[in-house]
């Protein structure tokens, strides 16, 4: 297993969790957007991760281990639209209003997109200790070779 | 076997291997930790050491991989355990640096003996 190679699980993972809090403070900026390009409110968006090898590809897989097809980094496969309704709320004066006065809002709940974020940031600091970790041990190797 | 492999440098060589093994495979939970339906992943760390012991340090089997039972599955399918994880993380880092230090002193013994044998005159 080569330690170089682990950097980039984590790094896979600390690019995945930067997606996932842009997607969410993407939500918590458009929480009260009632029109977009698309027409429409703002619909609220979901990141689905999915584990992927990281030899999946070219010469690489050939030289592979079976151990390392079982270290799996990790990507944002989708992001999904939330299909909840959205919330009408009367308001005639309102420029997006409909024929019969309500504005439609996004279905954002500031509250869980907040523990979401923390969520995400919690992670980030996790895989960003493991690169700590395995920088450690790339230099432990390197020491060897100095004594 | 040559004059420079001692049995306790392939055996430290294989606890290096194993451990780097280990990293590898406890970076992908940490990675997976937000992953819907990742089951942890680890080696027998022992049992595959002992099995490199019984056959002088020269095992070069692949070491298995396997998920870990016993873990509480969050309701998307994913086992992985934060506390788990980082405690191992820490661990794996320490056992690399102890075979390290072994390791090196493996060699500096190996540099002593080229050494002082030709001061000796």
């Amino acid at each position: 297993m080569n330690l170089f190679k682990v950097l980039d699980i984590s790094a896979s993972a600390l690019l995945a969790e930067r997606q996932r809090a842009e997607v969410v403070s993407s939500n918590l900026a458009n929480a009260e957007s009632t029109s977009t390009p698309g027409g429409g409110p703002y619909k609220r968006m979901h990141v689905v991760f999915g584990a992927h090898p990281m030899w999946n590809h070219g010469f690489a897989m050939t030289l592979a281990s079976f151990t390392d097809m079982n270290a799996e980094g990790v990507r944002v496969d989708r992001v999904v639209q939330d299909g909840a309704p959205p919330i009408r709320r009367f308001e005639p004066g309102n420029p997006d209003a409909d024929a019969d006065g309500y504005v439609s809002y996004p279905a954002i709940n500031p509250v869980e997109e907040l523990v979401n974020l923390m969520g995400a940031a919690r992670a980030y600091q996790l895989n960003a200790s493991a690169v700590q970790s395995t920088k450690n041990m790339i230099q432990a190797s390197i020491d060897i070779i100095k004594s | 076997m040559s004059w420079l492999d001692s049995a306790q440098g392939n055996l430290l060589a294989r606890y290096l291997d194993l451990a780097a093994t280990r990293q590898a495979l406890i970076t992908s939970n940490i990675a997976n930790v937000d992953t819907p339906g990742y089951r942890t992943r680890d080696i027998d760390f022992h049992g595959e050491l002992q099995r490199a012991l019984q056959s002088d340090g020269e095992a070069t089997t692949e070491p298995i991989v396997r998920e870990v039972q016993g873990l509480i599955a969050r309701p998307d399918g994913n086992n992985v355990s934060i506390d788990r994880e980082s405690m191992l993380l820490a661990e794996v880092q320490l056992q690399f640096s102890v075979a390290e230090q072994l390791l090196k002193s493996d060699f500096k013994t190996l540099s002593m003996a080229i050494n002082e044998g030709s001061s000796g005159s």
